[in-house]
């Protein structure tokens, strides 16, 4: 939460940085960030691009060989520790909490989670024939930092901004409906890091008590103690193992693989699960 | 009332999605791309709208155009006749996508400046107006004075920076810049 704080707070503070003292050291947000010198660039954003422009950059490939590298290693890390929509979800998630009624927030409309996966086809497909770009307008990561920025140098909000509220909205529904079944960004992030090796594993299965407390915290509907964290839909947003009671749940760098989360019994150490 | 209501919904309706444009240019007269654009044809795409040439500018001459736009949501554009381009060229430094490439200050172009005679007063005859002219951070190179009254635009260095279109007087602009390089096709 703090990292998710701190990575809001860049791309809050910011603008005014660089609008009223014309500080240029940090700038921009999580479409194309610049430290200094050393560029960020979005992933799904730089592939659609070059697509669409058909000309590579070398830059551009730079910018992205980082976000890509790391999501390479530890997965969707940063849909869950520096997405601003990941932040905004969390003080939605907390107002709710101190507000209403019963303690937990459910889910109530779910969908198949290789849903995921069709929206980035349709999404790319839809760019190439438009021969427009639509995530990079269209983008809610990005859509933040740019009506942050907009209201800071010109006075004025964009009406893209809506699609931050309706993505913010669809939360009512279903917890991070909008991260889990329609990001572009996400699953493309989830498909370069399906093979990860920053995985949440049940460290000694002999002492889970089955009492499902992980599988409630799970902010992606998965459930860990039946090594459903080892898919790519798994963001390692840690939530689970903050709440597991005996603390059997934790980050393991290439844990063994698990042939299935059906057949989780191919070693001799796995607890056979219901 | 309720006729009124409805009228009044109607306007707000109107004024809201009344310019909605979805595959339309913006670049026009006087409103421009950023120094080093690549052409219309593909700016579309290459572009990534990070705004990081707009959160660089220091003049806020780079403006970010809405979802209006539809497809070009996000874009960067310049209104020479609002603020100017004053070619400190940080904008080409920053961005990540090769959009706005590096170019000198001199090999900027961003469109041309022409020079309406029936609308300028010098050519008129009626006052000898030289705003234009000092404003060109190219002078005597991209704009000189025939006969040391009339102002006439050199296209070998016009950079389209807008600067001279900011100082003209008039109304409407004797002299406005038309994104004339905007529309090159690509050679693959």
């Amino acid at each position: 939460m703090f990292v998710l704080t701190g990575a809001f707070l860049v791309i809050f503070i910011n603008p005014f940085l660089n609008r009223c003292f014309h500080f240029n050291f940090i700038q921009g947000w999580y479409q194309s960030l610049g430290i200094g010198k050393l560029w960020f660039v979005s992933p799904l954003e730089g592939i659609e691009s070059i697509l669409v422009a058909k000309l590579i950059y070398t830059p551009l490939l730079i910018g992205m060989l980082i976000p890509v590298l790391l999501a390479l290693f530890l997965g969707r890390v940063f849909c869950s520790w520096i997405c601003p929509i990941s932040f905004l979800s969390e003080v939605m998630d907390w107002i709710r909490l101190r507000f209403s009624p019963h303690q937990r927030l459910k889910d109530h409309f779910m969908l198949a989670r290789k849903f995921l996966w069709f929206v980035l086809m349709i999404e790319v497909t839809v760019t190439m024939v438009l021969g427009a770009p639509i995530f990079v307008f269209l983008s809610p990561p990005g859509l933040v930092g740019r009506e942050i920025m907009m209201v800071v140098f010109f006075k004025t909000m964009a009406v893209e901004g809506v699609v931050v509220i309706i993505v913010l909205i669809m939360n009512l529904v279903t917890r991070r409906f909008f991260c889990r079944y329609l990001c572009p960004l996400g699953a493309l992030l989830a498909f370069i890091g399906s093979s990860r090796k920053l995985k949440v594993t049940l460290s000694d299965p002999s002492s889970c008590v089955d009492c499902g407390f992980c599988s409630k915290a799970c902010l992606m509907g998965l459930s860990p103690q039946l090594w459903e964290s080892h898919t790519a839909y798994c963001w390692n947003c840690g939530e689970c193992v903050d709440t597991c009671p005996k603390g059997v749940l934790d980050y393991r760098w290439s844990p063994p693989k698990i042939q299935s989360s059906l057949h989780p019994a191919s070693g001799p150490e796995v607890k056979p699960t219901h | 009332m309720g006729s009124l209501g409805v009228l009044f919904l109607l306007g707000s309706w109107r004024k809201a999605f009344g310019r909605v444009h979805l595959f339309k240019t913006p670049v026009i007269t006087n409103h421009l791309r950023p120094p080093g654009a690549v052409p219309e044809e593909i700016f579309l795409g290459k572009c990534i709208r990070c705004g990081r040439c707009a959160e660089v500018c220091s003049y806020l001459s780079i403006g970010m155009l809405d979802a209006h736009w539809g497809v070009h949501a996000g874009t960067p554009v310049i209104d020479v006749e609002d603020i100017p381009c004053y070619l400190c060229m940080k904008c080409v430094e920053v961005c990540p996508t090769g959009t706005l490439q590096k170019v000198k200050q001199q090999e900027v172009r961003m469109g041309l400046a022409v020079v309406n005679q029936r609308q300028c007063v010098s050519w008129k005859g009626e006052i000898l107006c030289r705003s234009c002219y000092n404003a060109c951070p190219f002078r005597e190179k991209a704009i000189y004075m025939r006969d040391q009254i009339m102002p006439v635009v050199d296209e070998r260095y016009c950079t389209g920076c807008g600067l001279c279109t900011k100082a003209c007087p008039t109304h409407p602009k004797a002299i406005n810049i038309n994104p004339v390089y905007a529309f090159q096709r690509v050679k693959w």
